[in-house]
């Protein structure tokens, strides 16, 4: 192994699946001992790219070297065995599985023909401690008690306990709220000062630019250039990624004037576990008003969201909409009421993975008409809807007969928003409606969203970035265990203040020690 | 770089599972009639090792299925059966609910219908218009009885998260346990020999039309294709199937569209067990003519969980499905009583196709179930 060589570079990388060119020609070289971006839209290929490093999919031309020796994977072993870990965006872990379980699954130490957990147990707590991990506390619990950072730690674990030099982390700060992205920064950091090679792939500009040291930009399956992340801005990424020009600024604001149409009076909702999640929430929104929830993920957002769309039964407390009190209406009655959702999971809730486009369009419509009369379908009407959105929202591929499944999450996403808003909804909420999205479809959304409460209708937004809650809202209330610790106006509040907030401390007590938790987010340049 | 694999496990087995789990209509139907003729052909092997001629077994099975008019009618009576319970799987099937007591609401279905035509035929003059009267009323209690039999397991899962294979199995045997009881006992008819209920009244009856075997009418089978026509056109063009399916589909999605996965559960119990009810209905005013003990009057229901699968729960291919039963059972019960080969040996034949054509559709609904397999992601 000669140490001047680079860890991995891919020559000429092409995959096709059927017609689609996945990746064309692609050159790619992670130097050693450094940490190289992989930045790209939803749908360009990083992914594929890396599947193809790790040994899931063999290319149709194009060559592996790793430490500088061209190597083929057969499959995902043969990569480990070279030193390839990759850390997949859905873990790849046995939830009933206890955490030690998990790190040596297929890599069993054993003694006698039984697995000797004792040695496993020291080799991983060495591990922990060389990295400042805090999982080997937690070594005998069930994966899936513990929360999404702890669990994509024990991935980490699990490569590096393989012996992995070589670490793919395929979208990590998606599931991460701002506190746990700084932690994983921290390790990432770490682990490169240890001397390992580190792929990160990502959709987010300013990720990339805080931790790597080479940005490569992926735009249509094309390596469309490799820079140094000290000499290029977030402006010039963005123009690779994107291939135009994005605007970062605040969007216009003309605040609405219009009178409540959703007021949410002392609400409390239970959690899954029986145990109340929201507990005794107060909120208005106004018609032409965007409300942003701000808060860490689990302080009661997604509780709150499924009390006011009527997915959860309150426990108490009244939701009103335009002067009705409907906390003890359906689901289904809500969505006749008027309620449009974005839900918080695009793929388990918002759409049937295996339903063409068409078939989606009329998800939460079945009542409506004209997609229905008396029970009966019109999938007349239905089919013109999901051409229309298709159409009006630019999902690619335009083509209403494409399983959701085989669409990228930005083009889903995208979809979604068109069926929620096409039909003039009294309120729309919105949960994390960005969130796993690329940048062009991002501002796109953002658009929407913008234009919906320009028309007058009033949007609840749940989001975990700040930039996006800083952006959008009128008025931000800020979640903290259950409550809402404030409500502020965004121009007069710093992102650290938010941070401050979001942590449970309120203005007044927390200015002169927060900072360090401040920016937690980035947030893109204004 | 060979050619393209299918996910992680790569492998030709994988692939060959995945091509399996995800083939479209004309490759089932494919896969289905080589299934059946492989199986057949082991089963052939089997007989020629056991000491048997198999190539007139071979023959006497074909004979036994579509050999004769009188051969074909047996199995499109059977067919009849085998569809209509098919379609009942099915519904619960493609809803996600795993409905394995038709055979139980097809007991209660028949024995109600028969319960209530005795009855009220003391009431009704006889007569070709009294018959209609009767048959109606009949059949309108069978699948009341058929649905309400069905819906009690959906209540359970509703109301108290009672697995529902597990109560339905238990249904199945109570259904059986006690229709057979009250068949000897309290509703037996006092001047038979064998345990059986008085008969349907002389006016109870359907045309024959076509073929000339008593057990079989046009009326039949036309019911038959009336409940696949019916059950398909719910399924894809109401907004109940649409709620239905969806909900077998990705539960998660269907609550978010406003489903109320409770009462969808229970109404699709219901109708499963309608369905269920309604073929009792027509097996005793078609075939049977009174009610015996259910232990002796076949697996139906059973075999009707595997037609389902056999179509990958698709109404309308369970047709061709039930018409593979259908003349599987005809060809058996042909080759018992002509030639020395044992029943055991057909059975097991059957067994051979069910293994082979339904068993990846079981294994694909188990997976998608439990969140095991499937995608490599």
């Amino acid at each position: 192994m000669t140490r001047n060589a680079p860890a991995v570079r891919l020559e000429g990388i092409t995959k096709r699946f059927g017609d689609v060119v996945a990746n064309d020609e692609v050159d790619f070289t992670l130097e050693n001992g450094s940490i190289h971006a992989l930045l790209g839209e939803n749908g360009s290929g990083k992914t594929t790219l890396m599947s193809v490093l790790y040994g899931l999919y063999d290319q149709n031309s194009g060559t592996i070297h790793v430490d500088g020796e061209e190597r083929t994977f057969e499959s995902p072993r043969d990569a480990m065995d070279a030193g390839i870990g990759m850390i997949h965006q859905h873990f790849q872990l046995v939830k009933p599985m206890t955490v030690l379980q998990n790190v040596i699954l297929g890599h069993e130490p054993t003694e006698g023909g039984t697995v000797d957990e004792a040695s496993a147990r020291a080799d991983i707590e060495e591990i922990c401690e060389r990295y400042g991990f805090d999982i080997d506390r937690h070594l005998d619990t069930a994966i899936e008690d513990l929360d999404l950072g702890a669990q994509q730690r024990v991935e980490i674990v699990k490569s590096l306990y393989r012996g992995a030099e070589i670490l793919v982390l395929d979208e990590p700060t998606a599931v991460l709220t701002p506190q746990e992205v700084d932690g994983l920064m921290e390790v990432m950091n770490d682990l490169r000062a240890d001397g390992r090679s580190l792929i990160f792939i990502s959709h987010k500009l300013d990720e990339a630019l805080e931790i790597a040291d080479d940005i490569t930009v992926l735009r249509d399956g094309k390596a469309v250039g490799t820079v140094p992340a000290a000499e290029t801005t977030e402006q010039d990424l963005a123009r690779m990624m994107v291939g135009r020009e994005v605007l970062f600024d605040r969007l216009e604001r003309e605040p609405g004037t219009g009178g409540p149409v959703l007021e949410v009076e002392g609400l409390r909702v239970p959690g899954d576990r029986g145990r109340e999640q929201v507990e005794g929430v107060d909120l208005t929104v106004h018609e032409g008003e965007i409300l942003g929830i701000a808060g860490v993920q689990g302080n009661g957002q997604s509780e709150l969201i499924e009390g006011v769309t009527g997915l959860r039964r309150p426990s108490a407390g009244t939701v009103r909409l335009n002067g009705t009190d409907i906390a003890d209406r359906s689901r289904r009655d809500r969505i006749e009421d008027g309620i449009a959702y974005i839900p918080e999971d695009r793929q388990t809730e918002g759409l049937v993975q295996e339903y063409t486009l068409q078939r989606n369009a009329l998800l939460g419509n079945q009542t409506i008409e004209p997609y229905a009369e008396n029970g009966i379908l019109n999938w007349e009407a239905v089919n013109d809807h999901a051409a229309d959105v298709i159409e009006e929202y630019d999902v690619q591929p335009p083509n209403p007969e494409t399983d959701a499944e085989s669409l990228s999450g930005g083009n889903q996403q995208k979809f979604i928003v068109g069926r929620e808003i096409g039909h003039d909804p009294e309120v729309l909420v919105a949960s994390h409606p960005t969130r796993g999205v690329d940048i062009g479809s991002i501002e796109f959304i953002h658009k929407r969203l913008m234009e919906l409460r320009d028309e007058g209708v009033g949007v609840l937004m749940v989001s975990s970035k700040l930039e996006e809650i800083q952006k959008l809202s009128d008025r931000i209330a800020v979640m903290y265990e259950g409550k809402f610790i404030d409500v502020v106006d965004p121009e007069a509040v710093t992102e650290s203040e938010l941070g401050l907030l979001m942590a449970g401390r309120t203005l007044a007590e927390g200015s002169g020690d927060g900072s360090e938790s401040a920016d937690a987010d980035g947030g893109v340049s204004s | 770089m060979s050619g393209s694999e299918t996910g992680s496990d790569g492998g030709a087995l994988g692939a060959l599972a995945a091509r399996l789990l995800d083939a479209s209509v004309l490759e089932r139907i494919g896969i289905g009639i080589a299934s059946t003729a492989l199986a057949l052909l082991i089963g052939l092997v089997i007989a020629a090792a056991a000491g048997y001629d198999s190539i007139r077994f071979a023959n006497q099975l074909l004979v036994g299925a579509f050999g004769s008019e009188r051969a074909i009618a047996r199995t499109l009576r059977s067919t009849t059966i085998f569809v209509m319970t098919g379609v009942a799987v099915a519904v619960a099937f493609r809803a996600g609910v795993f409905n394995i007591g038709v055979q139980g609401q097809f007991v209660v279905g028949g024995f109600s219908t028969v319960v209530s035509i005795v009855w009220l035929g003391a009431f009704v003059p006889s007569g070709a218009v009294g018959g209609i009267v009767l048959m109606l009323f009949g059949t309108a209690v069978g699948v009341v009885a058929g649905g309400l039999y069905g819906a009690l397991p959906g209540v359970m899962k509703a109301y108290g998260d009672a697995n529902e294979i597990i109560t339905t199995i238990m249904l199945n045997f109570i259904a059986t346990g006690f229709v057979g009881w009250l068949v000897a006992g309290p509703f037996g008819a006092p001047e038979a020999t064998a345990t059986r209920t008085r008969r349907l009244p002389e006016s109870v009856g359907l045309p024959q039309v076509v073929f000339g075997d008593p057990n079989l009418s046009i009326v039949g089978i036309l019911l038959m294709l009336g409940v696949v026509a019916l059950i398909a056109v719910i399924m894809t063009r109401t907004r109940f199937g649409y709620d239905m399916v969806t909900s077998g589909y990705q539960d998660t999605a269907a609550t978010y569209s406003g489903v109320d996965a409770k009462r969808m559960v229970i109404s699709t119990m219901a109708l499963s067990g309608m369905v269920a009810g309604l073929t009792g209905a027509l097996f005793v005013i078609m075939i049977q003519g009174y009610y015996t003990d259910p232990s002796g009057i076949g697996n139906y229901g059973f075999d009707a969980i595997a037609v389902s699968l056999l179509a990958a729960n698709n109404p309308v291919g369970v047709l061709p499905a039930g018409l593979l039963f259908g003349g599987l059972e005809s060809a058996g019960s042909h080759v018992q009583i002509n030639s020395d080969i044992p029943v055991q040996l057909i059975d097991g034949i059957v067994g051979l196709v069910v293994l082979f054509v339904a068993a990846p559709e079981l294994f694909r609904m188990i997976a998608a179930r439990t969140g095991l397999g499937g995608d490599a992601e």
